[in-house]
């Protein structure tokens, strides 16, 4: 029994609370219990949790995956109560179930990227028609505050970990510092300003399929070139800080996402490069030399001949490189977002099941 | 007002421990390595050690797919016919 249910014994777990007729009273008995992320929560009521669900067709026992490492089993009914929890509106619970069963697909192998130190953000991105009916921002500040499909859906996918994934700071959580897209990260691909196909596309969807892609990312680099007016130079700066001697993993295996918007997406589109092409630069050029890693003790022993001139490159394989366009048109910025290692984890992109009219 | 309980717990599984062993001279060892940095240095280490105190014999060395995944069947299989005793070990 914990410090607050000695405390509060009968405010333990759900039911009637007859002393609970103030708003702001409800929302703390919500913290009392250890059920939020730190922000206060939307209570839910019975006609809330069931027009959720119904916004998905779903019944609540219905089961929506499972992890079987963690034990765990998710119900629509305990994703519904979470998406109300975050403020969204019961049309995004489509968004938010497909990114639970990314979360619970066996290659997301989600138990490393929940509980590791490193204190990934599951970057939740919304690709295909739904973005824009939902309202998903993909422009002008896409990973920022501002927009409520995008801050609630992040969110409840962040109380699921929590409340049903048992994904809570200290205890499988163990985050040396997370990061503040823990809280939320949801973005929607900027379909109609890329020039190239979607990445749903790539990953084998029709353009017409809404699909949601969930990718663990460490952390978040903006990548700053105002100069560049061909893709060399521009690129480079990706492939450094890619390849910066920080970088999780050194062992070549890498997955990382990179999102392209405003001046750097006109100059790629400028020139005629293809997703393929800027791959192929950074497969190159996203590199090391040994002798970098083990000055920087990244790799053990000392620098011996030879290590100079010898190249760790951060990824295997030109697929290992996720692009999308997001973000506004002005600016001469970019980000990078570096994963996890392709073994340990991968991005997994679901369709959305939209309800049958 | 209702409260609605937001959090699910985890569903049991039957979990049964393999019978312990009544001595370790002679028995074959299992390794699984999860590839971590310093996991197959330790495991390798461990087996040597047991070897030589126990006369045990380190009957094979299995990897895992990551740290991240559960060992997988072919693994286990490998594993019940292999060895007697098995060690897990991280090596963070």
């Amino acid at each position: 029994m914990t410090d607050l249910e000695r405390r509060n014994p009968e405010r333990r777990g759900e039911g009637e609370q007859d002393d609970l007729t103030d708003p702001a009273a409800l929302i703390e008995a919500y913290y009392e219990r250890g059920w939020t992320d730190g922000l206060p929560v939307v209570p839910p009521t019975e006609k809330s949790v069931r027009a959720t669900l119904d916004a998905a067709g779903l019944r609540g026992d219905e089961v929506l995956g499972e992890i079987a490492g963690r034990n765990t089993v998710v119900t629509a009914d305990k994703v519904a109560i979470n998406v109300v929890l975050s403020g969204a509106r019961p049309e995004y619970m489509p968004v938010v179930i497909a990114a639970v069963e990314s979360l619970c697909h066996p290659d997301f192998s989600y138990h490393g990227p929940a509980s590791s130190t490193g204190g990934s953000a599951m970057v939740t991105v919304v690709h295909g028609p739904i973005a824009a009916r939902l309202g998903i921002n993909a422009g002008n500040n896409a990973f920022g505050q501002g927009t409520r499909a995008n801050a609630t859906i992040g969110r409840a996918v962040r109380l699921v970990m929590m409340n049903v994934m048992q994904t809570r700071p200290g205890l499988l959580d163990r985050a040396t510092l997370g990061n503040p897209g823990k809280y939320a990260f949801c973005f929607a691909e900027n379909a109609a300003e890329s020039p190239w196909p979607p990445m749903h596309v790539e990953r084998g969807f029709s353009p017409e399929q809404s699909a949601v892609t969930v990718y663990a990312s460490n952390s978040l680099y903006q990548v700053y070139n105002q100069l560049a007016a061909t893709p060399e130079p521009l690129l480079l700066c990706f492939a450094d800080a890619l390849a910066n001697l920080g970088v999780p993993n050194v062992k070549g295996f890498n997955q990382s996402l990179l999102v392209f918007a405003g001046e750097h997406t006109e100059v790629l589109a400028r020139s005629g490069w293809s997703k393929d092409d800027v791959r192929r630069f950074l497969v190159e050029r996203a590199r090391r030399t040994v002798a970098d890693f083990k000055r920087a003790t990244r790799l053990p022993g000392d620098v011996r001949s030879g290590d100079e001139r010898t190249w760790r490159h951060v990824f295997e394989d030109p697929a290992d490189i996720l692009v999308v366009c997001a973000g506004g048109r002005a600016g001469s910025w970019s980000a990078c977002l570096p994963g996890w290692g392709k073994k340990w984890t991968r991005a997994v992109t679901t369709p959305v099941k939209e309800k049958m009219a | 007002m209702k409260l609605f309980d937001p959090t699910a717990p985890p569903v049991p599984r039957e979990v049964r421990l393999a019978p312990r062993p009544a001595h370790l001279r002679g028995l074959r060892i299992g390794l699984v390595e999860n590839t971590k940095f310093n996991a197959a240095p330790l495991l390798t280490k461990l087996g040597d050690l047991l070897r030589d105190r126990h006369g045990m014999t380190v009957a094979l060395m299995t990897t895992k797919r990551s740290p991240s995944h559960e060992i997988d069947e072919a693994q286990i299989a490998a594993l019940r016919k292999q060895a007697d005793f098995v060690v897990s070990g991280i090596g963070d």
